[in-house]
């Protein structure tokens, strides 16, 4: 203990006789104590210090594979331990023949698919076709029925008429027939 | 030259297998009569984004010959294009025509318009596979059964029925005409 108090006050003693001037021979005096004193002490404390830090064994993250938080990792850059480096090839039959299973059964799937909706576009459009059809042949029907409407009205009038006028005539005519004889008369 | 990966596999079967059926199989496992010896095995390699099906053994050979040296091996199926899809080369047809699942067959008239590019109208149209849905791979073929090329339909089979004869039945994809007009980038890259 008394040794670390000197070394304070040596300490101290330099930073204050940097400043006056007066008292560098007494400064003098205790920086030629201080090498015989100072070394043994620095090297006391180090190695008291040294040991303890070194017993401990500092683990990186690496070596202790805990997850890095809070960081994206981007695909491919940290690969599994011994996994291979590089492209992995299929080569063999087997793992060719699953491939081509999965993508038969994917293919198969969408032509069936698209099989089921041209069925089903198909049976949209026959069913607009026939109402199409139905709505046609009703216009039509309608049509029909107004031509005969028409017709009919058309014929019905003139017969009236002619019905009328024959009527009408046939009294005239008849009367006509029998004032129409012309008389000529001689006075 | 290297074998391909898991995703190249998967793009070029899905390719492979929009114009053919379930008969696809027998392109990686031979009849079992021939696949005895490991060295018949057939296999896909790929060699400057080009992929060829060719045996094992054939393949195995190759390695002897380097990189930049080696044109071609076996049968050329088609390339990967830069942004990872896969089309078909006109080679591939003689493969792909004994296991194809829908079939076109194009009347005498109609293969000259054919193999100069154009697309396959109504009029030409033979005969086709009933049940075809719209945009779906066939082969094409002349009325003898001689496959001329590869196509998408432009409808299905049902509303084609109802198509004008001028009316656009098969787009083209492939066809043997390449084999002249492509002559210069067919083989060499």
């Amino acid at each position: 203990m008394a040794p670390t108090r000197t070394v304070k006050s040596s300490v101290k003693g330099a930073k204050s006789s940097s400043k006056p001037s007066a008292l560098g021979a007494k400064t003098k005096s205790r920086v030629s104590r201080k090498p015989k004193a100072p070394p043994p002490k620095q090297q006391k404390t180090k190695p008291a210090q040294g040991p303890a830090k070194k017993k401990r064994k500092i683990y990186t993250d690496k070596e202790l594979g805990i997850p890095k938080l809070n960081m994206i990792t981007p695909v491919g850059v940290d690969l599994p331990k011994g996994k291979k480096k590089g492209k992995v090839f299929v080569d063999d039959q087997e793992s060719m023949m699953t491939i081509l299973a999965i993508v038969n059964a994917n293919k198969e799937g969408q032509i069936e698919s698209k099989m089921m909706k041209s069925r089903q576009m198909e049976e949209i459009r026959a069913a607009r076709r026939k109402e199409a059809e139905a709505r046609q042949e009703q216009r039509k029907s309608k049509l029909e029925e107004t031509k005969d409407s028409m017709r009919k009205k058309r014929k019905r009038k003139p017969d009236v008429a002619v019905g009328a006028e024959t009527s009408e005539s046939v009294p005239k005519e008849s009367k006509g027939g029998k004032v129409g004889r012309k008389r000529v008369s001689f006075a | 030259m290297r074998p391909l990966t898991e995703p190249e596999t998967q793009t070029l079967f899905s390719k492979l297998a929009n114009y053919t059926g379930p008969s696809l199989k027998a392109l990686i496992a031979p009849p079992p009569s021939s696949s005895s010896k490991e060295d018949t095995r057939m296999v896909f390699r790929m060699h400057q984004s080009r992929v060829y099906y060719c045996s094992l053994h054939i393949a195995n050979l190759a390695t002897s010959i380097a990189r930049p040296n080696l044109l071609s091996v076996g049968t050329c199926l088609g390339k990967f294009t830069k942004t990872g899809k896969f089309r078909l080369h006109v080679t591939a047809l003689d493969i792909i025509a004994p296991h194809a699942r829908y079939k076109v067959w194009i009347k005498p008239n109609g293969e000259m318009p054919f193999l100069y590019g154009g697309n396959i109208v109504k009029a030409h149209v033979g005969r086709w596979s009933e049940d075809c849905p719209e945009h779906q791979g066939v082969v094409v073929l002349k009325m003898d059964d001689t496959p001329l090329g590869i196509g998408v339909t432009a409808r299905s089979t049902a509303e084609t029925k109802r198509l004008e004869p001028t009316g656009i039945t098969v787009f083209r994809q492939v066809d043997v005409g390449e084999y002249l007009r492509e002559e210069d980038t067919l083989f060499a890259t």
